[in-house]
Formats: structure tokens, sequence, C-alpha cells
């Protein structure tokens, strides 16, 4: 990989760097740069008002607050949790959901495939609201849990510090597994159906023939749900912000939420930028170089 | 498929395919028919099926906050992100695809680790940046925004669509004495517009549904419909008429244009991860 680094121009080579130059400079400018700013902010002791940088020099002392900052700990903690959490029942719903839709016949998948893409073009907020709404203490969960004999005791939902992040995990899953569906489903049919029907004759039942073919097939797929899944659980925002907004007791607080809060809510603008920092870091920690080695791979091909 | 099914297989089946239906509609359906119900008899349980219909919760929104507003900007706003994402986005794709040196290569991967900065990382500085240009409260910082978030994946996206149409016809081309740029406008565009098609569809929806950036970088002249969906989200309590009626007409008017190109979403989705 590192042998091919290297930045010299072959002939004909300017064309395609000046086709991407309009692409490129809008990132420096929307991206690169106010991150730039924003690493030099979170050096400074500044508010929305204050901008004499000379005096309110403070080196790392917004980083090292936050190793003593509980709830920013508690908040890294929460981000990983419902990545994790989040991401697993991704994969695992949207591969359960994908066999479930091709082994149905092919009129109710006809029904089922535009119904299972409408969650994917409601918006993240408007997911939050509604599931609010079902895990209102008068609303319909409980309602439906009730006809079961079980109640807010055997469930606390959003008003327990113990099951509110599971709430918002749910509430996702609720909107990316179908995403999983669609995409596992295009992979599960570009299998060729020879690989089953030679299963099937030495007796393989369907558990198997998924686990010894479907599966170690659509590996590539399974690394690219994982990447785009744990990359966006990872900067989670909106959802938690409309279902739960942090709460309770900050039991379901994530990095962009408490970076938001610290920001715009408390003013503390150079500690927001040192926490959403300690954010990205986590997300390139996280995913930065399968990323990266995953689309060298495919453009080698 | 080609397994032999049991009679109570087919049933659990058939089960399993109503709970997905219902798993995925009820709660599109709850928020809908509560944005015509009375505030009070959201509250009764189990839900009634036929009710009164009313629409006081829609006059208060329009008259009152000005819906009418928001709607026309998200509109704009996310007009405008995808016809700038996806002309910047197509001609780095093709970009990408002229490179003879690794050099492409190695930009195509700093626009994908575009993907992965988190919005709030750049929401800070930028709004102090935009602040002191005083664009704060005009459609361009919305816009860029957007543009900026959408544009390594859109520009992924069609890389992964164009490395699939074959060298041989823009090497066909240069013997016939086209320029590579006639050769994008004349030949590899027509090709792409399925791909343009997907392009579209993601980017306007995910322009039309962002919450974060348009939260700060808009005022009360500029506010898209999300931001006035969470303007009605209290910390303690949500007033859930005027709630859901904002929801309803923030996802309707994506989910029946989502409907109608349902198969260019499906397509770019697919692309996006199985071509990669």
């Amino acid at each position: 990989m590192r042998k091919n680094f290297k930045f010299s121009l072959e002939k004909g080579d300017l064309l395609p760097t000046l086709l991407m130059m309009p692409a490129l400079l809008m990132i420096l400018c929307i991206m690169i740069i106010p991150l730039g700013y924003g690493l030099f902010l979170s050096f400074f002791q500044v508010g929305f008002g204050k901008t004499d940088f000379a005096e309110n020099f403070i080196g790392l002392t917004n980083y090292l607050k936050f190793f003593h900052d509980g709830t920013a700990r508690k908040a890294v903690l929460n981000t990983l949790l419902f990545s994790a959490g989040a991401t697993a029942g991704d994969l695992f719903w949207g591969t359960l959901g994908a066999v479930l839709l091709l082994e149905i016949n092919e009129k109710l998948g006809k029904i089922l495939r535009p119904v299972i893409t409408v969650p994917l073009l409601v918006s993240p907020i408007i997911v939050g609201l509604i599931w609010r709404y079902i895990y209102d203490v008068k609303g319909i969960l409980y309602w439906i849990l009730g006809l079961f004999g079980l109640g807010i005791k055997e469930f606390p939902g959003v008003t327990s510090a113990s099951t509110a992040l599971l709430c918002t995990v749910i509430a996702h899953w609720w909107q990316v597994v179908p995403f999983v569906i669609i995409v596992m489903t295009a992979g599960l049919l570009s299998i060729p159906e020879e690989f089953y029907e030679a299963a099937y004759v030495d007796g393989a039942g369907a558990f198997q023939s998924f686990f010894w073919i479907s599966f170690p097939l659509l590996r590539d797929v399974y690394m690219v749900v994982l990447l785009i899944s744990g990359v966006d659980t990872l900067k989670v925002f909106d959802i938690i912000y409309s279902l739960t907004g942090g709460g309770p007791n900050n039991s379901s607080i994530t990095m962009s939420i408490y970076a938001y809060s610290q920001a715009f809510e408390q003013s503390n603008l150079s500690y927001a930028m040192a926490l959403s920092f300690i954010a990205m870091t986590v997300t390139f920690l996280a995913f930065g170089v399968p990323f990266v080695r995953h689309n060298f791979k495919k453009h080698k091909e | 498929m080609q397994y032999r099914r049991k009679w109570y297989m087919k049933l659990i089946i058939m089960l399993l395919f109503f709970l997905a239906l219902i798993w995925t509609l009820v709660p599109v359906y709850i928020i809908i028919s509560n944005s015509f119900r009375r505030t009070l008899d959201m509250k009764i349980m189990p839900p009634r099926l036929i009710f009164q219909p009313i629409l006081s919760h829609y006059q208060k929104i329009f008259a009152l906050d000005s819906f009418g507003k928001y709607f026309v900007n998200s509109a704009i706003i996310s007009l405008c992100v995808t016809m700038i994402t996806i002309f910047f986005g197509t001609l780095a794709a093709y970009g990408i695809k002229l490179f003879k040196s690794s050099l492409g290569q190695h930009l195509s991967n700093i626009l994908l680790l575009g993907k992965m900065v988190p919005a709030i990382t750049i929401l800070i500085p930028l709004f102090m940046m935009m602040n002191r240009l005083k664009l704060t409260g005009t459609y361009v910082a919305p816009v860029l925004s957007h543009c900026c978030m959408s544009l390594p994946f859109v520009t992924w996206l069609m890389a992964s669509f164009i490395r699939d149409i074959p060298m041989e016809i823009l090497e066909s081309a240069s013997v016939m004495g086209c320029s590579r740029m006639k050769a994008f406008w004349l030949l590899i565009l027509p090709l792409l517009k399925p791909a343009i098609a997907s392009a579209v569809i993601l980017v306007m929806q995910s322009s039309w549904n962002e919450l974060i950036f348009s939260l700060q970088l808009t005022n009360l002249k500029t506010y898209p419909l999300t931001v006035g969906v969470a303007r009605y989200v209290g910390a303690v309590s949500v007033d859930w008429g005027k709630c859901s009626a904002a929801a309803t007409i923030t996802m309707v008017p994506i989910i029946i244009v989502g409907f109608f190109m349902q198969k260019f979403l499906v397509s770019g989705m697919t692309a996006g991860a199985i071509k990669g």
C-alpha cells in the first residue's frame, strides 16, 4: 500500500484533478477549515462574545477536564453501547428480515417491499417523536403490555435509567433495519441458486446452508453494513434528542448530545469543541482504518 | 424456495409477514391519525379506529407558526443541496475514474473520511464562522453544510456506478477524436441517468430530514420543517397535537416522493453496499 503512495502527476492527470477540485474545495472550506478552527478553539477559554485569544489560552485543560467529568465518561460509554447494540441488532434483524422476505411468495413480497422503505424516509427526529408517543406512560405500548398483564414495573421504558438507552436502540432499529433488509436481500439474490441446490442434495438444512453458504459469501456485504451502521450510530443525535433528550438522569446521553448541550445550552464552546473532537477520535479509532482499507481494496479490483 | 414446506411453517411465515407489516406501518399511522384527533382523544386506549377528524392542529401550525414558510424553506434547501452535490459529486467521481496515478485514490479516501466526521464537530466552529460572516439565518449556511455532509456520499455512489462503465468506451471515444469532457457529456452522463436518480432521492431525503445543522444555522425566516417539529418537543412535555400535525407535514411529502422513486432508492442503497 505504501509503495503506491506518490503524489506525482502523470500525463493527463490535470483534467481529473480539476474535476475533483470543486468537491475538494467545498470539503476544505466547510469541513477541514472549521475542523482546524475548532481544534484551535479547544485550547482556549472562549464563549460566544469573547474573542480575545491571547489572554485565554488554557492549553489542554479542556481535554484534561474530560477525564474528570463523570457525565462525559458516561456519554462515551453510552455512545459505544448504543452503537454496539444498534449495529448488532441491525445486522441480526436485517438478516432475519431478508431471509423472511425471500421465503414469502412473490405476491406478498411485492406488498412488503415498498412498505419497508417507509421508515427510511422518515426524519430521525420524527422517529424519536413517534417512539416517544409509543413509550408514553398512557401510550399504546403499555396498553398492549397491559393486555398481557405487564405494566410499567416490568418494563419502565423511558422513565427509568436502566432501560432508556434500550428504548432509543429499539427506535433506531425500527428505522435502520429496513435498510439492512434491502441490502441483504440484494446480497442473497446475488448468490447462485445452484449452491443451495447442491447443499440440499448433500442433506443440508436451511440453517446449515445459511451458515455455510450465504454467510461466507456475504462477508463483504456484512462488512459494509457494519461500517455504515457503526459510523452512523456513533454520530447519533436526532433520535435521542427527541426521544429522551439524554435523560432520565443522563442515562441515555451520548457524545453528540452532550457536546451540543455544552455548546448551545451551557455556552461552554471550547469544552464542547474538545468533547466533539474526542467523539470524532473515537469514530476514527473504531472505523477509520477498516473504512479506508475497504475502499482501497474495492478500487484495486 | 426449493424446500418443501410443512403447513405450520407456512403459517409461521404468514404470521411473521403480518407482524412485519404492522411493526413498520403502525407507528407511522399512529402519528398521522393523531394529527386529526383532539388532544384529549390521543390518551384513550385502545385508540379508536373511527373518529371525527379535525383540522384544528393544522390550522394552528399554519396560522401561528407559518409552517407554510417552513415547507418552502425545506424545499428550497433540499433542492439546492441535491443539485449542487450531484453536479460536483458526479464530476469528482468522473475525475476519480480518469486518474492514471494513485492520486485519485488518495483524494477519494480523503472524501470518504469526511463521512466519518460527526456533524457536531463541524457544527460548533462552523456556527462561529457563519456568525462572523453574517451568514446564519440565510439559506447559504444550511445549504453549504448539508452539501458538505452529502458530497462524500454522492461521490462515492457515483464512483461505484462509473466504475462499472468499461474503459473501452472512453478509449474508443478518444480514438474518434472526442475530448474527455465531451465524452462525459455525450457518453457517460446518459449512462448515469439511473445512478443520478438514485442520488437525487437519497440526497433529497437526507437534506429534507436533516436536523442538527439546521437547528443552529437557521433563524425564524429560514427554519426548515424539521426544526419546526423540534421546536414543539420540550424536555418534559410535548404538544402532541401540533407535533403530530407538523411531523405529518414533514414526512408525508418525502414518503410520497420516495414511493414513486422506490426503484432508484433501493438500487442506490444496494449499489453503495454491494459494489462498495
